[in-house]
């Protein structure tokens, strides 16, 4: 029977088609990205210079970040809708509370990640250790938050301060943006934590809690870090977002909250868990802030953006999935 | 001062220890593992009354009883993944409470699910590793050295075959449960417990070679396995749970089979063969016919199925016999061939076509949770579920119709009524899969594709679904099922066909139909004796 066993069996090796792997990873988005850049760029020659670049990339900053942060949920199979409200408590805090100088703008970077941070605490207890569905608890702080930025600035108004209106969307030697080095530095952390037993654990969790847990995984401190390094994210996207307004608005975060879904699933990262990246969702939420600019420069009004960016994420969720079907076929 | 007072403690302590020095404290040392008395309800219902079991080193120990019967929790209690409500064990003499899995694999108890503890979206390698995966620095973690430890353990469990980093979504079943029996294997240095592990395989020598160098290492193994010959096969003793409590445990050698399902039924099991008549008649024109159909690894598969009849498909696992059910129901399309229902040329769409085609085919899947359930609804609109039209006075579904009418097909299976309304997932694994045959009766369907009917069901519930089947035929119905256990086909079928590497290599009839034939074609030793040539 052992010598039939082994005539049967079929070597089993992972040569994974490129096409999945392409439709699965973050090429897609990259490479969809590069197009519309091209677009971008043969009407808008000045797309190419520094100063433009630097521009779209302030613009992308802040949703790119929520999506980031948004992005470490979804592949732990959950929802965040606190990201709205951190946002928002930053933002207000940043515009009533300035404080001037590198010092103060450091002081004001630590102050976001704390806001995001506890408010990830509060969601990691309540969905990591109480075990409450992500979408109400994270529902239930992002309704709280929005409230406690309504309580700090009752309507828009203030001024960020302007070392970080200024220098958060300069260029280093005039050609690197900043905005770009803090991006290129989530990614960078992201790929490190990616190899850590965190960033395994946190695919596991989201594929298979069941089997994780049987697994030995600590499922519950798995998610609560999670949810409290999403909120810092979140924090940074409300740092990002007050240097780019220069003012406060206690709901700025609200646009961001849909959009970074958007974000996340035009990245391919599925909304079921445990698949995608972060760098994918933030390419995701570049392609989004692009396709404002190559609607606004084609001249279509910008009443019709959204239809827009609603038709663009369904062509590639249906777009990756024929991709990846058509890799499962062979 | 202290000093005094310590030793008094220690004193009082040998003097309590020696008067409490008893029989069972004598023979709770010779056991690797002995549980007394354990219990666990959730809310109202009892899931395990009374646990008693005593594993001994270098001992292959097996549980026995049906479905809900409280094997499973009392398996999940050992393997720490479930605390008791009360009862005591003891790993080796010492007090052994785990709190949760870790606990239990650091006391060296391991366990490999039925349900398979696999992350899906891992490799091989991390699975088999986890939860501590090999560092590189202080941080990250290092993917090479993973792998190169993956593959030493796939390696020292005789599956070398198996990429350390292939992802375990991509294996098929056999492998996965292998990989799940290999990290137990890996884990366990003084008790092992292996839930139905034969659940997904096929053969048995890779899974009792393994088990025999555990014994070797006096490693005790609990064994629970519906397979009787199996567990005879491989193991000494047996401890059988009966509604939740241990009834007896047995050397095996003195027990017969019928004393074993007696024990577990608390009935004589009557296991006589049913005569076999031959319902088919040749001159009835053939319900479904397949002709040279081909996709996937199947190729040239020809084959009639008559009213009345019973076919059964006998292969290893993965020749194909999945692909042939997932054509025959919709779910594939043949990429060669011809599918004929009542002598019409078909294409099924779907499992809805399906049944809708002619005199209608309805399929019971492979994999009860995934494929079979919806778990939260109730068992009887689990089973009304393809014909909910039934059950409407339109436009609203009326609980007291639905219930009518799943009633009718539970009895064919012999469903007991109350079982209805329960939420189908809080029923055991028996009462669930003759649930998903009511269903497929319910369909109204002359033509059953049954894929493992009796998958991981306990005897008694056996029988009511041969009963159901047999009774099917008898009123006209033909069926076709495939079974990974042969003397369910041998018990069954009038006719048998065996795929071998994705063919038809040899047809059965009537008394030829003995396991000896099957397995010798099933393993592709083809001879042209007692066989009759496939009918084109």
């Amino acid at each position: 029977m052992s010598t039939v066993q082994s005539d049967l069996s079929t070597i089993i090796r992972s040569n994974e088609n490129p096409l999945v792997r392409f439709a699965t990873g973050a090429g897609l988005i990259v490479l969809t990205y590069v197009a519309l850049y091209a677009l971008y760029a043969v009407q808008q020659p000045r797309a190419l210079t520094s100063y433009s670049i630097a521009a779209l990339i302030n613009n992308t900053a802040p949703l790119a970040l929520a999506a980031a942060g948004q992005a470490i949920i979804v592949i732990s199979r959950g929802f965040d809708l606190s990201v709205a409200g951190v946002i928002s408590i930053c933002n207000v805090t940043l515009a009533v509370y300035p404080m001037d100088g590198p010092g103060g703008a450091l002081a004001s970077v630590v102050l976001c990640l704390a806001i995001g941070g506890s408010v990830g605490l509060v969601n990691g207890y309540l969905v990591a250790v109480l075990k409450l569905q992500s979408i109400a608890a994270t529902l239930a702080t992002m309704i709280i938050c929005q409230g406690i930025a309504l309580v700090i600035l009752k309507a828009p108004g203030g001024s960020v301060s302007e070392w970080i209106v200024y220098e958060m969307t300069d260029r280093i030697f005039s050609v690197i943006p900043v905005s770009g080095l803090i991006l290129g530095g989530v990614v960078l952390i992201w790929l490190a934590l990616k190899r850590t037993s965190f960033g395994i654990s946190l695919y596991a969790i989201g594929a298979d809690e069941t089997s994780a847990a049987l697994s030995g995984i600590n499922v519950t401190r798995v998610r609560f870090l999670a949810h409290v390094l999403a909120g810092c994210t979140y924090g940074l996207a409300g740092f990002m977002l007050s240097a780019q307004t220069a003012t406060g608005n206690p709901t700025s975060g609200t646009p961001l909250l849909m959009l970074s879904f958007a974000a996340v699933a035009l990245g391919g990262t599925a909304l079921t868990g445990g698949r995608g990246g972060v760098f994918a969702s933030i390419m995701g939420a570049a392609t989004l802030i692009l396709l404002q600019k190559v609607l606004f420069s084609s001249g279509v009004s910008s009443f019709y953006t959204g239809m827009f960016q609603g038709c663009i994420l369904i062509l590639a969720v249906v777009f990756s999935s024929l991709l990846a079907r058509l890799g499962d076929a062979k | 001062m202290r000093d005094v007072f310590e030793l008094e403690g220690e004193t009082r302590r040998v003097l309590r220890d020696q008067t409490n020095f008893s029989h069972s404290e004598l023979t709770k040392d010779t056991f690797a593992l002995q549980a007394i008395g354990l219990r666990k309800t959730y809310g109202a219902t009892v899931a395990l009354e009374r646990g008693d079991i005593g594993l001994k080193s270098g001992q292959v120990h097996a549980l026995l009883g049906e479905n809900g019967a409280g094997k499973s929790t009392l398996v999940r209690i050992l393997a720490g993944a479930v605390y008791p409500d009360s009862g005591e064990m003891f790993l080796d003499g010492a007090p052994y409470a785990p709190r949760n899995l870790m606990e239990a694999r650091q006391n060296q108890v391991a366990t490999a699910f039925q349900e398979l503890s696999l992350v899906p979206n891992l490799t091989v390698a991390q699975n088999l590793l986890l939860p501590k995966l090999p560092k590189a620095g202080p941080w990250f973690v290092s993917a090479k050295d993973t792998n190169r430890a993956g593959e030493k353990i796939l390696a020292r469990h005789g599956l070398d075959r198996i990429d350390p980093q292939a992802e375990i979504s991509k294996l098929p079943l056999a492998d996965r449960q292998r990989i799940e029996i290999t990290r137990a294997l890996e884990n366990a240095g003084r008790v092992l417990i292996l839930d139905e592990p034969t659940a997904s395989l096929a053969e048995t020598d890779w899974l009792f070679e393994r088990i025999s160098l555990a014994r070797e290492r006096q490693v005790a193994v609990l064994y629970i396995s519906h397979r009787l010959a199996e567990v005879r096969e491989i193991c000494s003793e047996a401890t059988v749970l009966r509604n939740g409590s241990a009834i007896a445990s047995v050397g095996l050698a003195d027990a017969t089979d019928s004393d074993i399902f007696e024990m577990m039924v608390g009935r004589k099991a009557a296991h006589q063969r049913t005569p076999r008549s031959t319902r088919a008649s040749g001159d009835k024109r053939a319900r479904l016919a397949v002709k040279q159909l081909g996709g996937h690894n199947l190729h040239n598969v020809s084959f009639e199925l008559r009213p009345g009849e019973i076919l059964g498909v006998a292969a290893l696992e993965g020749q194909g016999q999945q692909w042939l059910f997932k054509m025959l129901a919709g779910l594939d399309q043949p990429a060669e061939g011809q599918i004929y229902v009542d002598d019409q040329p078909v294409k099924l769409a779907g499992p809805r076509a399906a049944l809708k085609t002619g005199s209608g085919i309805a399929y019971l899947p492979e994999e009860r949770k995934t494929e079979g359930i919806l778990g939260g609804l109730s068992a009887a609109t689990n089973i009304v579920l393809p014909v909910l039209g039934s059950a409407t006075r339109s436009p609203l579904i009326s609980p007291t119709l639905e219930t009518a009418v799943a009633q009718s097909s539970a009895d064919k299976v012999e469903m007991s009524t109350r079982y209805l309304n329960f939420a189908i997932g809080d029923l055991s694994g028996g009462n669930q899969q003759k649930a998903l045959i009511a269903r497929t009766l319910a369909t109204g369907a002359k033509t059953l594709l049954l894929f493992d009917p009796s998958r991981g069901v306990d005897v008694g519930t056996k029988q009511s679904i041969y009963t159901a089947i047999r009774n099917f035929a008898d009123e006209g119905g033909s069926v076709l099922f495939y079974s990974s256990e042969l003397p369910e086909i041998v018990q069954l079928a009038d006719r048998c066909m065996v795929i071998y590497g994705g063919q038809v290599v040899r047809s059965f009839a009537g008394e030829d139909i003995t396991e000896q034939n099957l397995v010798a074609a099933m393993l592709g030793h083809v001879t042209s004796e007692n066989t009759i040539e496939v009918k084109a």
